[in-house]
């Protein structure tokens, strides 16, 4: 049986018996912003809501890393590598387009000869709650991008909001171990399951179209050059929100920092949208202006991640859509392409 | 401010008809309710896509900045002392550009709208005179706009623009016994343990993504002293120690400059109260220096000048 049934009272218990045995991380509202945080009791965790506002990438790839610290004298370079995590930790509460997310930051940090062992390390000893969404923002498009509001994937366990209850989908072998914190489980009945249905239906149902995304990498093929891109980003002011807020964008920056007794080595979110990114040591800047930078992420995400690993690197969650403070929205972009 | 549209549309078609502009950039309806969007346009077609209600919050006078055309942009009275200030630090060619100024009575701050919701989703936004309806599933709310709107407008000076070459409808009267520094008195008032503590707690989230930056039409450094790398001022990370100097160098950089436009405020995705650092060094200019910034061209900017009455007293 994969599916049980747990009392909302319960939830909190469950969450409180998994902060015995793991770190969890949940949607914790602090200072109006919902952003995944440490919780130290289920009481702290906000399961009612549409999405947080910074992805469950933070948890996995932080903004800041220490990666290493390192002393140097005359002699030598003394080296300290970051102690790797004490204990499992649990993303609890993880909506499918971010669970999706992580499935892609997967494959971002461990394809090829290129295997990214800080972010490695932590996601072999990450396990992933999610909640389906029963209510899909009208800035979402996770099922024009592959996903759905009831998707599973990178998910351990998936929960669904039945009102009094939640519905427990197990979907592997860890999502399995997580229930064993849980109380007063029991078997999901076809009622329950029916429930369930309907709500995927309904959620399914909420979105108010879909976007033209069959053939968008093909159709961005030879279009580098093209002029639209010259309208397109017109109205980019060129901040990094956008990518900031994604749980598909990786570009990250590596930088030292003297402190007072050694340095250390930082990994930091970097962004395709700022001039830095690709400014060479001799002042010569390929991306010199807004446009190439837009079209940059729009590329990387719609074509080239598409043609080396075979899905888009958006999950349509409509975090850039909400944040932007233009509203740049990367709907309209996608459908100013496929219209050409 | 409703239903100045067909006025702006006249004068802006004018202006490309008879070659005054090459561009005219204004608002269009955003893609979100209680959205609008920059709207960039060359052909008289397009003409019908500008928009003038309380949504049309963004600075423009950002998208001045590199451009060779002639141009003609939709300004409120803030825009319009943004483009004065910009003009008069050389960074604009006022000469190139032709300011269709909008009497403004303020946009509204999507923020408190979305409390005011508690959680319940806007599908769709209209205005009517004074009032502001907001439709979701399952329900329908009349707000009066003046509760909801931007804190900047609440106590403008300047709601019709100082400066401008055609003037959309007829001009407001300014609102008159607003106290606009009740935030910074407040601020003030409290010890500097407290003042530290709320600003620890306000940048203590900020993610370093510099909408409040890019927006802001007064940022216009060809390398802002945050990217520089030879050397680097201080550190990339989000940690307080390097984004509380970002801000407050920012805010040092802006006085006597800001307009108090609010653009930052409302660009910030962390909800950070930007303006709480901006508002104190508008007052310091105004308080020290007797200046209020960006009312006329002729004007010189207040820290690039010495003046022999200058106040002094904070000279040890």
């Amino acid at each position: 049986m994969n599916h049980k049934v747990i009392a909302k009272d319960g939830i909190r218990e469950f969450i409180d018996g998994l902060i015995e045995e793991y770190r969890v991380f949940a949607p914790v509202e602090g200072k109006k912003i919902l952003r995944l945080r440490e919780i130290s009791s289920g009481e702290e965790a906000c399961l009612d809501f549409y999405n947080t506002k910074m992805s469950s990438k933070e948890a996995l790839f932080p903004q800041n890393e220490v990666l290493f610290t390192y002393k140097k004298d005359r002699e030598a370079i003394e080296k300290e590598a970051t102690s790797p995590m004490k204990r499992e930790q649990v993303l609890f509460g993880v909506r499918p387009c971010d669970a999706k997310g992580v499935t892609l930051t997967d494959v971002f940090f461990s394809s090829g000869e290129h295997r990214d062992q800080p972010y490695l390390e932590k996601r072999d000893r990450t396990a992933i709650v999610g909640l389906a969404c029963n209510r899909p923002l009208n800035t979402c498009f996770c099922t024009s991008t592959g996903g759905s509001p009831f998707g599973k994937e990178g998910m351990d366990l998936l929960l669904v909001d039945l009102g009094e209850r939640y519905l427990v989908e197990i979907l592997t072998e860890r999502g399995e171990r997580l229930l064993g914190a849980a109380h007063g489980l029991r078997d999901a009945t076809e009622e329950d399951m029916k429930l369930a249905q309907r709500l995927s239906n309904e959620a399914d149902n909420a979105f108010s179209k879909e976007l033209p995304t069959e053939g968008l990498s093909e159709r961005l093929d030879g279009m580098f050059e093209d002029p639209i891109w010259d309208t397109i980003h017109q109205k980019c002011v060129g901040c990094g929100i956008c990518t900031f807020v994604c749980p598909t964008c990786w570009c990250f920056d590596v930088v030292d920092e003297e402190k007072a007794n050694g340095a250390i080595r930082i990994r930091l979110w970097d962004t395709c949208q700022l001039p830095l990114f690709t400014l060479q040591g001799s002042g010569f800047n390929p991306r010199p202006s807004g446009k190439e930078r837009l079209r940059q992420r729009v590329m990387h995400k719609l074509n080239y991640f598409p043609k080396e690993f075979g899905s888009l690197a958006c999950v349509g969650c409509g975090r850039c859509v909400r944040e932007c403070p233009v509203n740049l929205d990367i709907r309209e972009i996608i459908e100013t392409i496929m219209s050409m | 401010m409703v239903g100045g549209e067909d006025k702006i549309r006249e004068i802006a078609g004018r202006l490309l008809r008879e070659g005054e502009v090459d561009l005219i950039i204004g608002y269009e309806k955003g893609t979100l309710p209680l959205r609008s969007t920059p709207s960039f346009i060359r052909d008289q077609n397009d003409l019908y896509k500008l928009i003038w209600d309380p949504t049309c919050d963004i600075n423009l006078s950002k998208y001045l900045h590199g451009r060779d055309e002639k141009i003609g942009i939709l300004a409120k009275g803030c825009d319009a002392r943004s483009i004065v200030v910009c003009g008069s630090e050389g960074q604009i060619d006022m000469g190139k550009v032709v300011i269709i100024g909008l009497p403004c009575s303020g946009v509204i701050d999507r923020k408190k709208i979305e409390a005011e919701m508690e959680g319940r989703e806007v599908l769709e936004a209209t205005f009517a005179d004074q009032s502001l309806v907001i439709r979701g599933e399952g329900f329908e709310e009349v707000l009066p706009i003046k509760g909801f709107m931007d804190d900047s407008c609440l106590s403008c000076r300047h709601r019709n623009p100082p400066v401008y070459d055609v003037l959309v409808g007829e001009p407001l009267p300014e609102i008159t016994g607003a106290n606009e520094y009740a935030e910074v008195d407040e601020l003030e008032s409290k010890s500097a343990e407290e003042r530290w503590g709320y600003f620890v707690e306000e940048m203590g989230s900020c993610i370093r993504c510099y909408s409040c930056r890019n927006v802001c039409p007064m940022c216009y450094c060809k390398e802002c002293f945050v990217d520089e790398t030879m050397p680097a001022w201080f550190g990339k990370t989000n940690e307080l120690t390097d984004t509380i100097i970002y801000h407050l160098v920012r805010a040092i950089h802006l006085t006597g400059r800001c307009v108090d436009c609010g653009a930052c405020s409302r660009a910030c995705p962390m909800d950070i109260n930007l303006k709480a650092l901006t508002k104190k060094a508008e007052k310091i200019a105004r308080e020290r220096f007797n200046f209020e910034v960006g009312l006329t061209t002729e004007e010189a900017p207040v820290l690039g000048v010495f003046k022999e009455d200058d106040s002094e007293e904070f000279i040890i």
